[in-house]
């Protein structure tokens, strides 16, 4: 007994040993990444902090102008806005895209016939790169186009306006087509995740006579936990990072009423060239997804210790 | 994450100072071109072919889509191996990375270009009298219209402000919106009022002040100009908001609008057989005692401070100014453009007489907003001039709000 027990010790201490010594493959696999990462990643975010306290224009040498860019945001009535219309965004986008992602997924998890079909034709939007997305909704917002035609049939043309250019619905009609992309995409995850979940737990708790709302109440959210910090930081750092689909229909216009943040700093950057102030900017929404997806993870931590 | 790539996309800006390789020594001369539309691009092709039979130097062509050329074009500036030679806008523009010495002086290329008018000479100048630019054509802005459809309806060209108005009433009560427009995703198309009516209102000296920094976008005199566009808001077609100028000229061609404030670029988005239609008239004149400026958007050349093959580079633009590249330009592209070497020939279409004679006319020429002012400053315009299409009430916010912008686009 006691003879096995240090034979079967010994073994794990000599493969210790050996991994101690780190295989020089085994450090190429780490340092080589890290070091591109270094070059392409790290270093470039820390400039950007750095270009955060400067005044520059792409051209003349930075200049330090301390904490001046921060100081002019504060005050900056369409940076507020933007914020605003980000928020609206990370709320709207975030939240239909989990409700309805979750939904398609909750009704299209059963195997039955056409039910790949289906789970195909939803995720086909995020194939479709998001300027090809912008073109299409284009055309069906464009005055006499598919919308105002629908409209118009169900007799609701009083309804009828510019979509796009009307500061009143700009945001929100840029918000449909990047909610009809997503939703495929956190339905895909969500399907992931439900498949995990062991159908024993489904099967007991109908066994206890649990009916279809309390197994999805106390058997399949709690089992979904880890999808749904998967789904949270997508959706966070998908709602923070739309840009392509909003510049590719309004640019944030008109005046500035579906601006988001990102295409407010794009355009700071590389409209007015002021890239110090536009860094500030980038230093923000970097800010705001830490501080959502730590606050997350932190309270994540927290429930599991 | 997302900000994390985004400040690494704009410091990556920062570290290509280093970066682009495009230029080989003092082989090729390269050229990026913005001249991304088939047949200007095909033209531009054409001419360095051309170029290089002749023997005098080898060129390459690298053409980029228009939108990426106009973000780019600072860092190609400012890298250590630029690119030799750029199409670009003469004008402020130009100005503007001249006193960062970013530009090749090409006086010499000037010598052999006497003949040229003054105005261009002026124009292609930067502030401490070398010239930095050659250019290669211009176009001209105007109301354009079908003759077809204002033989139709029975009215004619108006001369004056109160002709213009009354022409505008005409076509309404017939049921046509009498001015086209297209602000989605073109939203710049809103400058040609804004410049046209401070040109005429207060005079070309005073609008390349005030985009130079040097008066106040809140000034009486600017809000007069929209005093002026506001009698004639109200004959806006309402759709020109929501589509892009194209769709405004296909509009205008299909008789759903009555004319159209635009640029001669626009017919490249026409059929054909339209062309032929197609008449202009100048922007009306409102008050006779301002000299008369007209819009002449300038296009042409420049070469970087730092190329590797100045001679060759001199070379090709002396080339490019020529008699025979400009006109087989003219030739080979759709546009309606007028070739800048006087001695060149223009199509002798009707309209392309019209157009010249119209910028021959005028005592002063302007370029267009941005090209007159910076591209930085295009999108205050843009803010401003949309926001009082919607809501003309509120002009004394927006004026205030539009000088605010600009402060902080002069300032950096």
């Amino acid at each position: 007994m006691t003879a096995t027990i240090s034979t079967t010790s010994v073994i794990p201490t000599r493969r210790r040993r050996r991994s101690a010594r780190l295989s020089p493959l085994l450090v190429a696999f780490v340092l080589v990444p890290f070091t591109v990462e270094s070059i392409w990643v790290f270093w470039p975010a820390l400039q950007g902090f750095w270009f955060s306290l400067t005044r520059w224009d792409g051209m003349s040498p930075p200049t330090f102008v301390g904490t001046d860019n921060y100081v002019e945001l504060a005050g900056d009535a369409t940076f507020r806005g933007a914020l605003v219309n980000t928020v609206i965004w990370l709320v709207l986008f975030g939240g239909l895209s989990v409700l309805g992602g979750f939904g398609m997924a909750l009704v299209l998890q059963k195997e039955r016939r056409w039910v790949g079909f289906y789970r195909a034709a939803l995720f086909t939007p995020v194939v479709f790169s998001l300027v090809v997305t912008a073109l299409v909704w284009r055309v069906f917002y464009q005055p006499d186009g598919i919308a105002d035609t629908l409209l118009r049939a169900v007799g609701l043309e009083h309804l009828i306006r510019p979509w796009l250019a009307d500061p009143q619905t700009a945001l929100y009609a840029v918000i449909l087509p990047a909610l009809w992309r997503q939703i495929g995409y956190v339905m895909v995850l969500f399907l992931a995740g439900l498949k995990a979940i062991d159908p024993a737990l489904h099967e007991a708790a109908r066994m206890d006579g649990a009916n279809a709302w309390q197994r999805l109440r106390h058997v399949t959210i709690p089992q979904l936990k880890g999808v749904n910090a998967v789904v949270l930081s997508v959706i966070v750092i998908d709602s923070l990072r739309s840009f392509d689909i909003v510049w590719s229909l309004t640019k944030g216009g008109p005046y500035h009423s579906s601006e988001l943040l990102s295409t407010y700093m794009y355009s700071t950057a590389f409209q007015s060239l002021r890239l110090g102030y536009a860094s500030a900017i980038a230093v923000v929404i970097f800010v705001l997804a830490l501080a959502v997806i730590l606050g997350y993870l932190v309270r994540a931590f927290r429930e599991e210790a | 994450m997302g900000a994390l790539g985004a400040s690494s996309f704009l410091s990556a800006c920062a570290s290509s100072a280093s970066g682009p390789t495009t230029s080989n020594g003092s082989g090729a001369v390269t050229i990026q071109s913005n001249l991304s539309s088939p047949q200007a691009k095909a033209a531009m092709e054409k001419l360095i072919e051309t170029f290089n039979a002749q023997g005098k130097g080898t060129a390459s062509l690298n053409t980029i889509a228009s939108e990426t050329f106009r973000t780019q074009l600072p860092t190609y500036l400012t890298s250590a191996n630029p690119p030799d030679l750029y199409t670009w806008y003469a004008g402020s523009v130009a100005n503007d990375y001249a006193s960062k010495n970013l530009l090749l002086d090409v006086s010499d290329v000037w010598k052999s270009l006497g003949d040229y008018p003054q105005s261009l000479r002026t124009l292609s100048t930067d502030a401490s009298g070398k010239q930095i630019f050659v250019p290669m054509n211009n176009y001209w802005w105007g109301f354009f219209y079908r003759k077809s459809n204002f033989a139709k309806w029975g009215v004619q060209e108006p001369k004056t402000w109160t002709d213009f108005l009354a022409l505008c009433e005409t076509l309404k009560s017939k049921g046509i919106p009498p001015i086209g427009i297209g602000l989605g995703d073109t939203p710049w198309v809103a400058s040609a009022w804004f410049d046209y009516l401070n040109i005429r209102i207060n005079g070309a000296p005073f609008h390349r002040e005030l985009l130079a920094g040097q008066q106040r976008f809140d000034d009486a005199r600017v809000k007069a100009v929209f005093t002026r566009w506001r009698e004639a808001l109200p004959y806006f077609d309402p759709k020109g908001k929501a589509y892009p100028f194209q769709e405004a000229t296909t509009a205008l061609l299909a008789g759903k609008t009555g004319m159209f404030l635009i640029g001669t670029f626009f017919a490249d988005a026409a059929p054909k057989d339209a062309l032929g239609d197609l008449d202009f008239f100048r922007f009306p004149i409102i008050d006779p005692a301002v000299p008369l400026a007209e819009e002449a958007p300038t296009d042409g050349f420049f070469a970087s401070a730092k190329t590797a093959n100045p001679t060759g580079t001199r070379a090709l633009l002396s080339y490019l100014s020529g008699v025979e590249a400009q006109e087989a330009y003219v030739k080979a592209s759709s546009g309606i453009v007028l070739p800048a070497n006087p001695r060149a020939k223009a199509s002798d279409s009707p309209l392309v007489v019209k157009g010249k004679a119209m910028l021959n006319e005028a005592k002063e020429l302007t370029q267009f907003f941005n090209r007159d002012s910076s591209d930085a400053l295009q999108p205050t315009a843009d803010t401003a001039l949309t926001k009082f299409i919607d809501k003309p009430d509120q002009i004394d916010a927006i004026l205030r709000e539009w000088q605010a912008g600009a402060e902080k686009v002069f300032k950096g």
